[in-house]
């Protein structure tokens, strides 16, 4: 009687047995496209909340309406609340002859010290200079590795070797780009654990000792789960961290990696915007220079409805 | 502990049986909802979780229970079984021998761990007094060999690569001629990270198996992997012979559930987890002993037929 229900009758309210026959399997639709539990539990709340004040037209079909209403909720958990133009701050900090900087944070192995060459190679193409900071002072070849990505990128890399204060380096970076007018540092930082407390500490240190213009949390596009327990808690961290006296500071937006490995299973991009609130200011989408892509939301929006 | 919250959330799920006064399927279905629920947000595959719902209810059929059978420790040990059965219990792996040479080759994602995970298995190995070493046959990634080369002088072990040879394949079969006429026992090939979308990467990894011949492929994986690991980890298993698994990054906050189900993509054993960063975060896994563990049961193998 549901079908005939659904398809049948004249303009009515929505009730929980409308929603028991078409919520659960749009659930199962997020989970298996990669959006985090609890937020396609949230969004299919939101969706039955919605629809239960809105009455169904006599010819609109239950399951169309519905999966209308989650498209309108997936597309306003995307859409950015607040923009991040780097070009236009980096422009306005030039302005200023001073740097602008950027730090990448994030768990281990992720894409932090490739995105950072994207963004260089991104930023060289509007012109601006750039200088590498080897802020991941942890990490066997990490210093190496953004070597390689200087030499072929032809920026220079500032680096103090292995095992001193990242926020020395950074500090270091900034003085240096400073001097020699590069319009842009961007740090590196080693990859930690958002468990881990000393290392979330000497992130936290590093971005109060040096205030950069932007922190970006790199996170990866094939991440379940995790992926908002490590946003919520490097965020977490980076108030919780903050010097007495020392305005507090979070994470201001996201570089979302690896969009190449996962086809439609897009929908780690939803459970980290909605759990930050912050835009995704990039996605990566392979392993060149080139491969660093603004977020189309109606294709994440239509992947996860397919 | 690894895998914490997965077993505390099928605990609490299973308590219900002790303080239900009746068992009957309403009870069952609600201690299989929230067992599903756990292993969801612990990121196992959605299918894997459709198919261990329904071979419990298969066991614990109501209607064809004799009476008298004790239904709650029936319950517990169709759980039991189900979770062995989704990590691979009873499939063996490759067992090293002495006194010749053995090679291991490492692939998986990029950015899993596998370069970091070689040097913890040569230590773990060379800890035992095995002859054993390591080969960079990663020519992609900016830094690899400088990688592996500092990792490796860490930890004492030899290492072969270069840093202008572009074919990885004859690095591969280079490096182990070289060790094989030097008598060495663990011979240890890393591989560039890929991804089942990368045709020429995965062919590319053909051609370093045909070089090498190894005498075992391990899959390395990343603990928090989403919804994408059973394609990925599949496409693995056919392009290459994966024998076993490794889980990285254990020591993060990832439940870990998908990378750990997807051995039933690979039908290979879990062998080791990581658990840091460091050489010694390395634990060898046993699949009945670690579901105990899960599951807070005492010795149970007496239970399962593996
Ligand atoms: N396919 C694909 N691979 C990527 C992407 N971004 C980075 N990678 C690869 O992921 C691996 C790890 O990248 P890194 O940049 O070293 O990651 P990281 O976060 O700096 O790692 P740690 O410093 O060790 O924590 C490398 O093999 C990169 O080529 C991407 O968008 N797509
Ligand atoms: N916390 C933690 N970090 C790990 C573990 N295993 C590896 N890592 C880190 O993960 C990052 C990536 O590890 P790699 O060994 O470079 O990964 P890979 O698979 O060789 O990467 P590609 O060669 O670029 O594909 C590094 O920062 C490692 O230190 C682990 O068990 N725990
Ligand atoms: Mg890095
Ligand atoms: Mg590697």
């Amino acid at each position: 009687t549901s079908w005939l229900r659904s398809h049948f009758g004249t303009a009515r309210e929505l009730d929980d047995e409308d929603f028991a026959s078409v919520i659960p399997r749009l659930r199962e639709k997020l989970i298996t496209k990669n959006v985090a539990v609890e937020v396609a539990d949230d969004v299919c709340k939101s969706v039955e909340k919605t629809m239960s004040s809105t009455k169904l037209g006599t010819f609109d079909s239950l399951q169309g309406a519905v999966e209308k209403s989650m498209i309108e909720a997936l597309r306003r958990i995307l859409r950015p609340k607040r923009e991040i133009n780097i070009l236009r701050e980096v422009a306005a900090s030039k302005a200023k002859n001073r740097p602008y900087s950027i730090v990448l944070c994030g768990v281990n192995g992720v894409g932090k010290s490739t995105s950072l060459a994207k963004l260089t190679y991104w930023l060289q193409q509007s012109n601006y200079s750039v200088l590498i900071a080897a802020g991941d002072t942890f990490r066997g070849g990490a210093v190496e590795q953004l070597e390689v990505h200087g030499r072929c990128l032809n920026t220079p890399v500032f680096q103090m070797g292995y095992a001193v204060d990242p926020s020395a380096v950074a500090k270091g970076a900034i003085a240096q780009a400073t001097k020699t007018n590069a319009d842009v540092v961007i740090i590196d930082t080693a990859g930690r654990m958002q468990d881990h407390e000393s290392r979330m500490r000497a992130l936290a240190k590093l971005i109060h000792d040096n205030q950069p213009g932007l922190v970006l949390f790199v996170g990866e596009a094939i991440v379940g789960n995790n992926g908002i327990d490590q946003l919520r808690k490097f965020n977490q961290c980076l108030h919780d961290f903050t010097p007495m006296n020392c305005p507090t500071r979070g994470i201001d937006g996201l570089i979302l990696t690896k969009f190449d490995t996962i086809d439609d299973k897009v929908g780690a991009a939803v459970s980290m915007v909605y759990e930050l609130g912050q835009p995704i200011v990039f996605v990566g989408v392979g392993q060149t220079y080139q491969d660093l892509k603004v977020i189309e939301e109606d294709v994440v929006v239509s992947a996860l409805m397919a | 502990m690894v895998l914490g919250e997965l077993g505390a959330s099928i605990k609490n799920a299973l308590s219900k049986l002790q303080t239900s006064p009746v068992i009957d399927e309403e009870v069952l279905d609600m201690v299989l909802k929230e067992i599903s629920a756990g292993l969801l947000r612990a990121d196992v595959n959605i299918k894997i979780v459709k198919s261990i719902k329904d071979n419990i209810k298969k066991i614990v059929d109501f209607e064809e229970l004799a009476a008298g059978t004790n239904k709650r420790k029936l319950i517990h040990q169709a759980v039991f079984k189900e979770l062995c059965a989704m990590l691979g219990s009873g499939l063996n792996s490759y067992q090293p021998q002495r006194g010749r040479p053995n090679v291991i080759m490492f692939v998986g994602l990029q950015g899993s761990g596998k370069t970091t995970t070689c040097t913890k298995y040569a230590w773990h190995y060379a800890r035992k007094g095995w002859r054993t070493c390591l080969i960079c046959a990663d020519t992609f990634r900016a830094g690899a060999f400088d990688q592996l080369k500092q990792n490796a002088t860490k930890a004492k072990i030899p290492f072969y690569g270069s840093y202008t040879d572009t074919d990885p394949a004859k690095i591969a079969a280079d490096g182990v001629n070289q060790f094989k006429a030097e008598n060495y026992e663990i011979i240890i090939v890393d591989t560039s990270g890929r991804h089942m979308q990368q045709e020429a990467l995965f062919e590319e990894m053909q051609q370093v198996n045909a070089a090498v011949d190894p005498d075992e492929v391990i899959f390395v994986m990343d603990s928090s992997i989403g919804q994408a690991v059973q394609s990925q980890a599949e496409a693995f298993k056919k392009a290459v012979d994966v024998g076993s698994v490794i889980v990285t990054k254990l020591d993060g906050h990832a439940s870990g559930g998908g990378a750990l189900s997807a051995v039933s993509s690979t039908r290979s054993p879990v062998i080791f987890i990581g658990t840091g960063e460091h050489m010694d975060d390395f634990e060898p896994f046993d699949v009945n002993r670690f579901v105990q563990r899960l599951l807070g049961m005492g010795d149970m193998t007496g239970l399962i037929d593996t």
